[in-house]
Order: structure tokens, then sequence, then C-alpha cells
């Protein structure tokens, strides 16, 4: 029942985001534009800096992309979510479709990097791992601060103020563990980087799914 | 009779607080062993040693000087000449029947001790190098390490580095203590506010946590000052102290989210949700994640913080009335600024 229901919500979000403003679009977009400008302004980069701007990119797209992922739903339809759905399925509804969005553009910006330098990450299997756990954590903290900038009168401005901070754990985290796939050094904690990654994403998911519900009532 | 019921922790953490600072600075520090030269020397030779000490009287006692080696036996020094209370020259006769385990060379702590200001060592100081030329023969008695003299004054542990500036475990360490406890304090009032909905613990949590941020500030400043005089920078690339600094951004936002939402109810509600999770976060940054990596830290990098190495039993008579002082004045602090909170809704409630 509880994976109907979250179904449901899924198909509704794609319905909406095909009818109507086609953010995803216009961020996948972005996002290629950006990787042109940096590649073509920055020339060859070294591996080091091609993870760091692989992560930074990462970042300021899915901010731009999970920011807006509760704002386009007006007064109305917001009333209409609070009485269909049930703050946990909506909540966890949300994390799916833009977890997987964050992946598509993931993908699609590894791809980018591919076909302009030329050159594959060394541990394609830890790299992917560590996006993959990393994701998590990032749709898990810009969905969760969207929700709560909905209420402020500066929308786009708080969630950057609100998300880095709490994202910069993530981030460091997944920096060491790319640039030791990259094998730019050797350690041999890999395995407990992976899980303390999981460990936030952990936290930060009981955390959500704990506090969406009094967010939610407004 | 009331008044005192009413305020008797406040005056427990103002006294407290002077007893940590005049024990904090009055204290002295335990004698040490500052510099020496040379720091090499020969089996079956004789070795001149000039020691630089710090916090010693050696023109007032009767010196001795001692290489400690590897198996705990103690060489004495044949002859010592005072130069200054705090600056001594001793002859060794280095024996030519060292046992040194098969290696080539052994590495000697050096010890001076006297009656007054107990023994004072710099570990495994001196080098001594097997000489194969000399045939002196030369030999020496050994001794056990239970004919040092012991200190019974009450004085801080000597520390290479670190030394006059281990007081500063009292402020540093015991801020960021009490910082600590305020944000449990405002997180579980936080909790409350989400349950009761009454005003009142919105607003002690918004004095705690804006407390507790001056509190880490102070922490930081005080914890740069110490890394100044200790790694030789303000501020190094170490994860503790990036982490520390990331929590106080994200309590940075704290503010900044309560600013930015017009709407009283929903400014305390959303306050409260992003309170509590600021304070997992801060938990995850300050506690575990330095855990898993290397440090400069004490604590972290698999070393205890507050094993005997660091926090010895002197020290503790300080560090922990430190710790309920910095609170409790925190707690008074709040308190405070709760009130103003209070009257300033009282006076836009008339408007």
């Amino acid at each position: 029942m509880l994976i109907s229901r979250i179904l449901n919500i899924i198909h509704k979000d794609w319905v909406v985001e095909r009818r109507g403003n086609n953010a995803f679009l216009a961020s996948l977009l972005y996002l290629t534009a950006i990787v042109f400008v940096l590649y073509k302004v920055l020339g060859d980069v070294s591996a080091p800096v091609r993870v760091g701007l692989f992560w930074i990119i990462m970042l300021f797209t899915g901010i731009n992309l999970i920011a807006q992922s509760f704002s386009h739903s007006g007064l109305k339809r917001k009333i209409i979510h609070y009485q269909l759905y049930k703050p946990l399925d909506y909540i966890v509804a949300k994390l799916i479709v833009n977890w997987v969005k964050l992946l598509i553009m993931g993908f699609m910006l590894m791809g980018l990097q591919l076909l302009l330098t030329n050159t594959v990450v060394k541990d394609t299997t830890l790299f992917l791992q560590t996006f993959g756990l990393a994701s998590i954590g990032i749709v898990a903290v810009l969905t969760f601060v969207a929700s709560i900038s909905i209420y402020s009168n500066n929308q786009n401005g708080l969630v950057t103020i609100l998300a880095l901070p709490l994202l910069v754990p993530i981030l460091l985290l997944s920096m060491r563990l790319s640039l030791i796939a990259e094998r730019m050094f050797v350690d041999s904690a890999t395995d407990n980087y992976l899980l303390l990654l999981l460990g936030i994403n952990l936290l930060l998911i009981t955390l959500i799914t704990i506090l969406f519900p009094i967010v939610w009532k407004s | 009779m009331n008044s005192l019921a009413q305020h008797w922790w406040k005056i427990l953490g103002v006294l407290i607080l002077i007893y940590v600072l005049i024990r904090g600075f009055m204290t002295p520090l335990h004698s040490g062993i500052l510099e020496f030269s040379p720091s090499q020397a020969y089996s079956d030779t004789s070795f001149t040693i000039d020691i630089k000490a710090y916090n010693t009287h050696f023109n007032e006692q009767e010196n001795r000087v001692w290489l400690r080696l590897p198996n705990d036996s103690l060489l004495k020094a044949r002859q010592t000449q005072v130069q200054s209370p705090v600056n001594i020259t001793a002859d060794f006769d280095i024996p030519g029947d060292i046992d040194f385990e098969g290696k080539k060379s052994i590495v000697a702590s050096i010890i001076v001790d006297n009656k007054e200001d107990g023994y004072a060592l710099y570990p495994d100081g001196v080098r001594i190098k097997r000489d194969t030329i000399s045939a002196r023969g030369l030999q020496a008695d050994r001794y056990p390490l239970s004919v040092l003299y012991q200190s019974d004054k009450f004085a801080f542990p000597f520390r290479n580095i670190i030394y006059e500036t281990i007081r500063n475990t009292f402020f540093h360490v015991a801020i960021w203590f009490a910082m600590f406890a305020l944000m449990i304090y405002s997180c579980f009032c936080s909790l409350m506010y989400l349950r009761t909905k009454d005003f009142d613990y919105d607003m002690k949590s918004k004095s705690l946590t804006t407390i507790g941020i001056w509190f880490g500030i102070a922490g930081i400043l005080t914890g740069s000052m110490w890394a100044k005089y200790t790694w030789g920078t303000f501020w190094t690339a170490d994860v503790k102290l990036n982490m520390s600094a990331v929590a106080i951004l994200i309590y940075f936002a704290y503010w900044v989210l309560r600013a930015s939402i017009p709407d009283v109810d929903n400014r305390a509600r959303i306050a409260s949700v992003y309170n509590i999770f600021a304070f997992g976060s801060l938990m995850v940054l300050v506690m575990v994640v330095p855990r898993l990596t290397d440090s400069l830290h004490p604590g972290n990098g698999g070393n205890p913080a507050f094993g005997g190495e660091d926090l010895d039993n002197t020290l503790r008579t300080v560090f922990y009335p430190a710790i309920i002082a910095y609170t409790l004045i925190g707690l008074w602090m709040s308190q405070l600024f709760y009130r103003y909170l209070k009257l300033e809704n009282k006076w836009l409630l008339e408007e």
C-alpha cells in the first residue's frame, strides 16, 4: 500500500513536470552550459581539479534543481497535497524523485567530462559507489532545506546558506574517496569512509522523516 | 533568603570561575628540560652535556643528572656544574659495556633531579652510538628508577612544545564543553516547543543557541591562539578545526533562518526543527568525523584525549570546575537574554 501511494505521488510529480515548467530540463541545460564554459576556460585539467569540478558542479546544479522542488507548488496545490497525502509518503516520494533527477544529472556530468577530457576515473566501481551514497546525502539535505525555506522571504539565498555547511562533511568525504578512486593516494580505510557516508545518510533520512511532518503543517 | 534560593547557582558559577582563574594562573608549572646540546654520544668515552631547564632551582640544591637507558637503568653523571638556576653542565662517563641489543645505537632520556623540584625528564633525547675503536673499558654504576626524587609540590605537568599554554585547557576545552551543554539544553527546549507549542520554550531555545554560538566563537578564538603558540599558525587544515568552523556556520544559518521568516508561529516551528537538525549535524561533525581521520588534535586519529598522558590529576582539579563554571555562567547569560526576548515580545504584543 505504502509503495503504491508513493508511486502515485511520483507519477503526479512526473505529470506536473511534463505539463508544467520543465524545470528539470532547464537544469540539465544549465549543467551542460556550465560544464562547457568551465572546460573551455580551464583547458587542460589534472585529475584532482577534474574531481573537484565534478563535485562542485554537482553541488550547484543540485541546489539549482532541488531548491525549486517545493516552491512551484502554489498555496492551492499545497492545500490539496495536505489533504490527499500523508507527510511520510510525500517526503519519501520527493526524495526518490529528486534522487533520480540528481543521478541522471550526475551520469550526464560524467558523460560530458568523458567527452571533453577523454579520461575515465581509474577505479570506476569505487567512484560510482561514492557517487551513489553521496547523492543520497546531498538530496536529503537539499530536500529538507528546500522544504524549510518555502516559509522564508528570500528563498534561494536561504537554501544556499542553510545547505552548504550541512553538505560540507558529505562533500569532504566524497572528495577524499574520489581522489582515492583516481589513485591520487592510497588509503586503506576506504570501507570506513563508505560506511561513514552511509551512516550520515541514515541519520539525515531518519531526521527528515521525523521532522518533515512538523514542517509540513502550515 | 528567598533570593538566595533563586540565585545560588549564579553565585556558585562566579565563585568557581574566580577559583579557576586564580588556581589556573597561580599554579606553577612542573620543572622540565627545555633544550640541551650535544644530542649524540659514543660508548666508552666521556661526554659533557649542557642542559637548559625550566622552573628549576639548581643553585639552591644539590643536583643530580642522569641518563636513562632503554632497559630502565640509570647512569649517574660523574660531576655537575651549576651555571644558573636553570642552566647546568654535566659530565658523564659512558661505559663500554652498554647493552646495545644488537643495534648500532640506543636512545637515552635525560633526567635532572633535586629534592625541591623533583625530577625533570626529556624523553629519548640523547643517541648513544657504539664506539668500536675506543678500548678504555670505562665502567659505571647503574641505578634503579626508584632513586629519583619525587616532587610533592602542586604543579601543572610540563609538556614539550605546550609549556605554559597548558593553562588554555581551562578556557579552550572547557568553553567548548560548556557550549555542548548549552546546545543540548537548547535542543531539548526545541523538542519541548514542538510538543507543547509553548512560546517560552522557543525563546529559551533561541537565547541558549545564541549564547552557545558565542561560546563556540570564543572556543575557536582561544583554540586559534593556542595553535599559534604550539603548531605555529593560527589556522591549519586540521579536520577538527574545519569541522568546528562548519558547525559554527550551521548555527549562523540558524540566525539567518530566524531572521528571514516573517510569521511568528512559522518561525518558531521551523527554527525548532532546524535546531534539532543542526544539533544532529554538530554531533556528527565534531564528535564522529574527526575520530576517523588523522588529526593534530588530541583525542583524534586514535589517541585518547583524556588519558593519563594529557590530563593529569592537577589539571583535573581546575578543568572540571572550569566546565561547571562556564556552563553555569552560560545559563545565566542565556537567562538574561531570555528575559530580554520576553520583554520584547510583551512590548510587541501591546503595540
